[in-house]
């Protein structure tokens, strides 16, 4: 890595880092509802967490791809020994990095909880699971398409469907017995059923990680 | 020292849906100010994009001391400072923090001349961008660019969001870069009174297509604007590069562009005033041919 990608990444998350505090300290406020027990703090806890990180990736990818084009900022950084393929390179590793700090911070915060809280079924861990692997994958969506599209209103089409496809993730995991069937039971069931969601899931995130690289970076006209 | 021109245009064709910069040939030679001249729409934009690899040519070849573009435009960027009035800093970052970022990136980056620019420029360290007017942000570019003692400046409309007093401010700075004579800018306007007071050189460019590059001196020189009397029944022989004639009775006025003894000679007794013509009308009158001998 050279030194102004280096820089690049960095200055990155310079720029995100108040917004990524303040969604951990959101995330895991959500948590503490739902450690609180009971089944109204634990809606209110679980919305306000997978709230949390859905808004943040969103919010994170509009920020750092989305206005630094419609406000010319990526005229600018153009200007600096950089070329469009690095560009989008950087984009994606740095915006990933930003995310993947509350990600993981508040998925293994979400994962600890359920292990260590007794009114918490282990049962609920593979969907927990699947839950934080498919918001990296949304979020990848989000990211993938704004380096792609360029205009306002096939992004807002984007931010909605990244917004509703949690809600049809979770109906869809709810409908396979093999899974849902043991979400409330007291330990956790890594079956095939789990498997072959999460090798989905992996796959998509890693279709729409590197296909800026592919796509987006070789583009003949940046600007 | 490179043997290479900053900045080389050879036979460039981009198309877009309504636009087409055709047969572009180019060349900005070491210490050089060439002012690119154009109307709105004209292809200036598209021309510097192009130079900086920002967009791929669909034929021809663009070259940057001598480095191909927009392959090896990391490379060729070291050596350039690109400044455009379409483009911003990091909004909610200081002007402090942007001359930091620069200068770690930078090896020649000039603290004391960036020093001396803020205070020129009226402009503070701890200022946010989002801060500071348009014209500020403006300059807050400018020095950015300037402070990295670049071989080459392009500058793509930099005095569009100026009042006249930053306008001159900024100026004076172009010309104080240029002091050093192996530096080059590639300065592009549609404001001809900039683009006369610091160029050497001047290209003209209408609807995609290059139409006359020659030294300033040179357009000055060759461009006349000639009012004459003409008695009744009378008729003016051939002159020849006669661009635009008006007439009014039996006065008349011819604009020529390769303007001689010769020509007053030719002319004789007619002639009642030659004018010089300033870079606008030269501009101008140019285009106007243009446009004309390519409609018929």
């Amino acid at each position: 890595m050279n030194p102004l990608t280096r820089k690049l990444i960095e200055r990155e998350l310079h720029m995100h880092r108040w917004m990524i505090g303040a969604s951990i300290l959101a995330g895991l406020a959500g948590l503490a509802f739902v450690a609180r027990g009971g089944s109204i703090n634990f809606n209110v806890g679980f919305l306000i967490w997978l709230t949390t990180i859905v808004a943040f990736g969103v919010v994170v990818a509009m920020f750092g791809i989305a206005s630094e084009r419609k406000e010319r900022v990526m005229n600018w950084v153009l200007s600096l020994p950089v070329a469009h393929g690095d560009y989008v390179r950087i984009k994606v590793v740095a915006l990933l990095l930003c995310f993947c700090v509350v990600w993981i911070t508040l998925s293994a915060a979400a994962i600890g909880l359920i292990l260590a809280q007794p009114g918490l079924p282990d049962g609920l861990l593979p969907f927990a699971v699947l839950l934080c692997v498919f918001m990296l994958g949304n979020y990848s969506f989000v990211v993938c398409s704004a380096l792609h599209v360029h205009s306002e209103g096939p992004m807002t089409i984007v931010i909605v469907v990244h917004n509703i496809a949690i809600t049809l993730f979770m109906f869809a995991v709810a409908a396979i017995g093999d899974i849902s069937s043991h979400m409330q039971g007291p330990v956790a069931v890594w079956n095939p059923a789990f498997w072959t969601v999460l090798v989905v899931e992996l796959a998509v995130f890693l279709l729409l990680f590197t296909l800026p690289f592919f796509v987006a970076a070789r583009r003949r006209d940046f600007i | 020292m490179s043997t290479f021109n900053p900045i080389e245009f050879r036979g460039v064709r981009k198309a877009f849906r309504f636009f087409t910069l055709d047969d572009l040939s180019l060349d900005l030679e070491p210490g050089q100010i060439m002012g690119f001249v154009g109307p709105n729409g004209a292809g200036k934009s598209t021309t510097i994009r192009l130079a900086l690899g920002l967009l791929t040519p669909d034929a021809g070849e663009v070259r940057l001391f001598g480095h191909r573009m927009p392959e090896a435009q990391a490379v060729a960027k070291r050596d350039i400072g690109y400044v455009s009035d379409e483009m911003r800093l990091f909004q909610n970052a200081t002007v402090g923090w942007h001359l930091r970022f620069v200068a770690s990136i930078y090896p020649g980056w000039d603290e004391d001349y960036a020093r001396t620019l803020l205070k020129r420029f009226n402009l503070r360290t701890e200022q946010t961008v989002k801060g500071l007017s348009s014209g500020e942000q403006m300059k807050a570019v400018l020095l950015l660019a300037l402070a990295r003692r670049p071989k080459l400046l392009v500058l793509d409309e930099p005095t569009a969001n100026f009042d006249p007093v930053a306008r001159h401010e900024v100026l004076g700075e172009f010309t104080d870069v240029l002091r050093d004579e192996s530096r080059s800018i590639l300065f592009s306007s549609h404001n001809t009174v900039d683009v006369e007071r610091i160029s050497d050189r001047i290209a003209f460019i209408d609807r995609g297509r290059l139409i006359d590059s020659r030294d300033k001196e040179d357009f000055l020189e060759r461009w006349r604007r000639i009012e004459l009397q003409v008695p009744a029944g009378a008729t003016l022989p051939e002159i020849p590069h006669v661009v635009g004639r008006e007439s009014d009775g039996q006065f008349a006025t011819l604009t020529i562009n390769q303007f001689t003894k010769d020509t007053l000679a030719r002319l004789g007794g007619a002639v009642r005033r030659v004018h010089r013509m300033s870079l606008e009308e030269i501009f101008v009158a140019n285009v106007m041919h243009h446009r004309e001998t390519r409609s018929s």
